[in-house]
């Protein structure tokens, strides 16, 4: 067993992190191994990117790099040195630290609060104030801004994401590992985490930087290794490769860009929101009299920051939310005070944006997942008895046809099933009835390109076929290249809807950010 | 989750090593104790839920086996039970063995497990102490409570006459056929012991009797305030036949004394089957009429080890010691069995005890004379407290004894 | 391959382990109070699988336990911490005594007694569930309080209304038409033991192939996926109580009518205590599954019926198999205990901020 490592002295600098043979198999998945012998290294100095599909291995193999996993075969070297990481304890003990894809942070307390808990000297009484003086310190000299004494729970997704960077480099490390730190963020938000990146791969930081968007890799890495189902398919430095060969790696087939669809004409009106007011979480008004119509055979997107009303626009829509005013008409019938029960059995699908908070439930198997807004119905129940038949055969269709890999129907917690996978799930779920009106919140989150292009595919298919869609994504690309109409929110407001023939991506931007 | 597995092997392992050394060691010192333990007749005694220390019944029926173990030199076994549940169990799996020449059930609450064993088990010997079971192989000890009421109740009536109290006051629980017997042996006394004071005295007292069924075993504050009525009718002695609401009684009792200032009695508590002399302090409670559950388990081992044993129903009274006055030799004991159970504290002991002494002397000994003649009368038979057992009959004491 | 089998027996293997970890400290405190181990451990063993007698008497003891145990699990499930099967026990019972003053044909008798516990339990189900439904009180805490409610009804009506006139510490006994046969005689197990394993079959029956199962394992694992799947979450709390009510009062009934020698409470209910509490550890030993349960049941029956032997023959006094017990109890119990008091405490602590903030 070699003490030290002799191919240390690169280029670009010495190598600060590498993995070895890494295998990793879960509990109840055992069709394959998440991952099988991943070799890896990160170098002072460097952006290296993991590129690859949902379920390809990413998320797992940086957890076993900073050491919230522990790996089933292989060895992980650090500065040379053979270690083992038993938590992220040890992790950032030898200056491994992970931002994870989901914040991680105790959001009723203060971003240094927060801070102070990950720490080895919060005695009783942790000296709060040097704390928040070293996370003022360490946020100017990287450009993140966060307030250290704000309540977590009151900051937006991207500050959140900057308190969580801040929090691993009050540890000092030197190997900093993101999980896909775009998803929750804004266009200009993300810019602004590459900035930092490259400031910081710049002062001699490695970076680890997970995703499986294209133009994130050629924008922010100077070396990217790419996943699939749990092997490496090929490392190489960014100035040697081309999106097109990157994506050929990544995936078998090309992927189509653009999608045709029948010439949308007026029909008639399936759902409408006239002038609701609805009241926040946080007791605050979240709507202030929105109005909007959603025709059959239409995809209606609302654009916006995140934080804009939408997710409350939603809730209303589906009966999730107490509506205080105004009215809300499905299918010509007032539903202001309906359940979600009965808003459903009106014929609304909905697909939410929290998948495993209400998507699933998650410690329930995948074939009572996939019939959790069904079950009342026959085939799957007679007189109250599930057909556990029936139940197996729609399941077994729409894994099928979503390409939802799930090891098994009766067996599996959803828990065990990727972020994608469960999205598939829902997909599938929510849209096999062909339902009048569908309610979809960021669809395509966290899906890989080709899952993206499988769900445009269906949401096309699913509109000329007459479903009426109302389609909320941060994501404009896909807001514009989806949508019939589009609506922008802002504060509460619809401030703006305009037909995606003319609309411009910039004038939305705008629109969203009401400049 | 993941650092948990690590932690959570290691501690199986560690648990593993020390398991074995563990059995190691005991297999070495359980083979030592095998090899030291002998044959002996043994007798079992079965308690009720109560258990050991409960400063009554099972404590007392422990005594008495326990006290006969050492005299015939047989191994005692005790078993409790953990729940109601038990009882019959716990007599079955002792009678399997066919080891025990006796099996004692303390207490009533044993009697459908007794004769239910009994019936299974033709050939075991089973005592029952306080209950009546028909079956040939049980021998039952039921007791003459009459007899030691009637001595309570000689005692109440001179005392109170002695204090100028014009009433004394009986507690009961509920009106079931058991408690006739205290409540007419009482009146019995009652009536005897204000000839006797008549006699003695050549005053001719009146002392009535306040009599209260209060219908429960077990609802403490309806003895104090039962208690409290009759003391605010003059009651000077209140005995106490309704088990735990004796500490209500008690309370009432304290109440009254504090009230005017005393330490002592009148009024006085009369305490039931246990020598609950000791309770507050030892100078509240004048006196008990107990029932000798030790003599009744005494006398189960003797005729079991003796090999004169045979079913059938004994009743115990005065003569044989089986009910009686509580006096000083047994308040000792009862305090051994306080301490055990925390009801009293070591350091209280000598002040019970003189205290005790100090209220018996207060009593004036022409009374305790005469209680002691009432005695040598109902165990020689020249005096015999009625024994009602229909309704009828306890309507005829009530009169002839008002 | 090997690694997969692992998998399928690990649950029982972690169980397995468990189980020795309890008796390897349980020799340790009896080596240390001077106790022999192997003594005690093989009369507890002898007594639970040595003679069939020793095993009918485990099984009639795990006979109520199975539905008590089945009570707390059926909560769990609903996401309800129903500690409420002692009082519903205690109510079950009343109402199975009751009934057996009636004079019926004995087939019927016995169903009628039967129905007339689960009934009862099931209503006293129905205070804790209307209390959190309508005002947000957590079960923990209303459960236990009507727990001592019902013990102290249970007193005042075993006393007053069904006292047996000749002897006070008990109350009448059921009828002969309404018991339930004893199936091996010389044991006290009767027919009872059906009715428990019927049951818990019926559960997991309701709870993994019906919809109403189904939407209460939803509302357990996750309310906010509940209400977006259209399950109406109040209903499917309300129908977690009464079935666990139901299955508490069935334990309730048959501890009087398939309870042999009394057939009777006694007046301090020790007839039918501490079954509830039982039942919790029942239910987290047997992972809060309904057939876990049976054999959880049997387990802890069976520690009960060894405490005896362990009494008797190995002379280790009651206190100290008391304790042994409990540290193998809790040896067994600890996994799902440590998942449980985690969901449990910040619910409660959560409950108590509310009431003091309003």
């Amino acid at each position: 067993m070699p003490k030290t490592d002799t191919t240390e002295e690169t280029d670009t600098g010495r190598t600060l992190l590498r993995a070895e043979g890494i295998s990793k198999g879960f509990p109840g998945v055992w069709e394959h191994l998440i991952l099988n012998e991943i070799d890896f290294d990160v170098k002072e100095g460097e952006v290296h990117t993991l590129l690859g599909e949902n379920g390809a291995g990413k998320t797992v193999l940086a957890n076993i790099l900073s050491g919230f996993y522990g790996s089933t075969a292989g060895k992980i070297y650090i500065k040379g040195e053979e270690v083992e990481l038993n938590s992220p304890q040890d992790g950032l003990e030898h200056g491994v630290g992970m931002i994870h894809q989901e914040v991680m942070l105790a959001k009723p307390f203060t971003v240094a609060e927060n801070v102070a808990l990950g720490t080895d000297d919060s005695d009783f009484s942790y000296p709060l104030d040097k704390v928040e003086h070293r996370v003022d310190q360490l946020s100017e000299n990287y450009g993140l801004e966060v307030d250290p004494t704000a309540r977590v729970g009151d900051l937006s997704a991207g500050e959140q994401q900057r308190a969580e960077i801040l929090k691993v480099l009050y540890h000092e490390p030197q190997v900093l590992i993101l999980d896909e730190p775009t998803s929750l963020l804004i266009p200009q938000e993300a810019q602004q985490l590459f900035k930092v990146l490259r400031g910081m791969a710049d002062e001699g930081f490695g970076i680890v930087f997970i995703t499986h968007k294209m133009e994130e890799v050629m924008e922010v890495s100077d070396r990217v290794t790419v996943l699939k189902l749990g092997k490496v398919m090929g490392e190489t430095d960014i100035e040697e490769t081309d999106e097109e060969e990157l994506t050929e790696m990544m995936l078998d087939e090309k992927i189509p860009i653009r999608l045709e669809r029948k010439e949308f004409e007026e029909q008639s009106v399936s759902l409408s929101v006239e002038d609701i007011y609805v009241t926040g979480s946080r007791g605050n008004t979240q709507l202030n009299g929105v109005s909007l119509n959603l025709h059959e055979g239409e995809i209606f997107g609302v654009a916006g920051v995140s934080g804009n009303g939408q997710s409350e626009l939603i809730e209303a829509i589906t009966g999730l939310r107490e509506i205080d005013n105004g009215r809300l008409i499905i299918e010509g019938k007032d539903m202001t005070d309906a359940s979600p029960r009965e808003i459903q059995e009106k014929g609304v699908a909905h697909m939410p944006e929290k998948r495993r908070e209400i998507g699933v439930v998650e410690p329930m198997t995948v074939g009572e997942n996939l019939i959790l807004r069904d079950y009342r119905d026959p085939p799957f129940s007679r007189l109250s008895v599930l057909n556990r038949s029936a139940i197996t055969n729609h399941a077994e269709e729409i894994i099928e046809e979503f390409d939802v890999i799930a090891p098994d129907i009766w067996k599996s917690e959803t828990r065990i099933l990727s972020g994608g996978n469960i999205q598939r799930m829902i997909l599938g779920r929510e849209s096999w009835r062909a339902p009048e009106i569908i309610i979809a919140s960021h669809p395509t989150h966290g899906l890989d390109r080709r899952a993206v292009s499988h769900t445009w595919e269906l949401f096309i298919d699913l509109r000329d076929r007459g479903s009426a869609i109302l389609l909320v994504s941060e994501d404009l690309d896909e807001v514009i290249s989806l949508s019939d109409r589009i609506a922008v929110m802002l504060e509460g407001n619809v401030v703006g809807i305009v037909d995606s023939d003319e609309a411009d991506k910039s004038e939305l931007g705008m629109m969203m950010t009401g400049a | 989750m993941f650092k948990f597995d690590s932690i959570f092997t290691r501690f199986i392992a560690l648990s593993l090593v020390i398991g074995l050394v563990s059995f190691g060691i005991t297999v070495v010192s359980s083979v030592g104790i095998n090899a030291s333990a002998q044959e002996k007749k043994k007798i079992a005694v079965v308690t009720d839920v109560g258990g050991r220390g409960d400063l009554s019944f099972n404590d007392m029926g422990f005594k008495g086996a326990d006290e006969a173990a050492e005299e015939f030199g047989v191994e005692l076994q005790v078993a409790q039970p953990a729940s109601e549940a038990d009882y019959l169990p716990n007599v079955r799996t002792l009678a399997r063995t066919g080891d025990y020449e006796v099996i004692i059930g303390v207490g009533f609450l044993l009697t459908d497990a007794i004769e239910t064993a009994a019936k299974q088990f033709p050939d075991q010997n089973f005592a029952l102490i306080d209950a009546v079971v028909d079956q040939p192989n049980v021998l039952n000890f039921v007791f003459k409570e009459q007899e030691s009421s009637a001595l309570v109740g000689a005692l109440a009536a001179m005392t109170a006459a002695h204090y100028d109290y014009s009433k004394v006051g009986i507690v009961l629980g509920i009106e079931i056929p058991p408690l006739w017997k205290f409540e007419a042996g009482y009146r019995f006394g009652i009536k005897w012991g204000l000839d006797y004071y008549e006699k003695v005295t050549g005053e001719k007292a009146n002392v009535d009797l306040l009599w209260t069924y209060t219908g429960t075993f077990s609802d403490v504050a309806k003895g104090k305030s039962s208690a409290n009525a009759q003391i605010s009718q003059g009651a000077g002695l209140i005995y106490n036949v309704a088990g735990p609401l004796g500490l209500g009684i008690l309370e009432a009792v304290k109440d009254n004394l504090n009230q005017r200032g005393k330490e002592s009695g009148p009024p006085f508590m009369i305490g039931v089957d246990a020598n609950q002399d000791y309770m507050g302090n030892g100078n509240k409670v004048l006196a008990s009429g107990m029932k000798r559950i030790d003599r009744a388990s005494y006398i189960a081992v003797k005729r079991a080890v003796e090999g004169n044993f045979k079913g059938g129903t004994e009743v115990l009274g005065l003569d044989d010691q089986g009910v009686g006055l509580s006096r000083y030799s047994l308040l000792v004991d009862f305090m051994q069995f306080g301490l055990k159970g925390d009801q009293i504290k070591e350091e209280n002991i000598e002040t019970i005890k003189e205290n005790w002494l100090e209220m018996r002397e207060e009593i004036p000994q022409f009374i305790w004379t005469g209680v002691n003649e009432l005695e040598n009368l109902i165990v020689s038979g020249n005096v015999t407290p009625p024994v009602p057992s229909t309704e009828e009959e306890m309507k005829d004491v009530r009169k002839e004894y008002p | 391959m090997l690694t997969r089998i692992y998998e399928q027996v690990k649950p029982i293997l972690d169980s397995f382990l468990a189980g020795l970890i309890g008796l390897a400290m349980g020799a340790i405190i009896m080596a240390i109070w001077g106790y022999a181990p192997l003594d005690a451990y093989d009369a507890l063993f002898t007594a639970i699988f040595g003679s069939f007698y020793g095993f009918s008497s485990t099984l009639a003891r795990a006979t109520p336990l199975i539905l008590t145990g089945l009570t707390f699990a059926i909560g769990v499930r609903g996401g309800i911490f129903n500690i409420g099967a002692e009082g519903q026990v205690f109510m079950g019972a009343l109402a199975a005594i009751s009934v057996s003053l009636l004079s019926l044909p004995s087939g019927i008798h016995v169903l009628v007694a039967i129905i007339a516990g689960a009934m009862a339990g099931a209503i006293w189900s129905l205070p804790p569930s209307f209390l959190k439904i309508t005002r947000g009180v957590h079960e923990v805490i209303s459960t236990i309080m009507l727990n001592w409610v019902a013990l102290y009804f249970g007193m005042y009506a075993v006393v007053e209304w069904l006292g047996d006139p000749q002897r006070a510490e008990k109350s009448i006994s059921a009828a002969t038409t309404s018991r339930l046969p004893i199936m091996v005689s010389g044991t006290s197990l009767t027919y009872a033991l059906f009715v428990s394993l019927a049951f818990s079959l019926l559960i997991f029956f309701l709870l993994w192939r019906t919809t109403l199962g189904f939407e209460l394992r939803v509302v357990g694992q996750n309310p906010a996926a509940a209400n977006y799947a259209g399950i109406k979450e109040n209903y499917s709390i309300n129908s977690t109580f009464i079935l666990g009510g139901l299955a508490a009062g069935v334990a309730g009934a048959l501890q009087i009518i398939g309870h042999p020698p009394t057939y009777a409470l006694y007046s301090d209910l020790s007839t039918v205590r501490n079954l509830g509490f039982d039942g919790i550890g029942v239910a987290l030993i047997g992972r809060n599954h309904p057939i876990g349960v049976i054999f959880a049941a049997v387990f802890f029956a069976g520690l009960n019926v060894g405490a005896r032997t362990m009494q008797i023959t190995a002379g280790v006094p009651l206190e100290m198999v008391r304790i042994i017990q409990g540290v193998i109890i809790i040896a067994l119990a600890a996994p799902e205990l440590i998942e449980l008091t985690n969901q449990l405490l910040p619910a409660v602590r959560n409950w108590i901020n509310e009431v003091k903030t309003s």
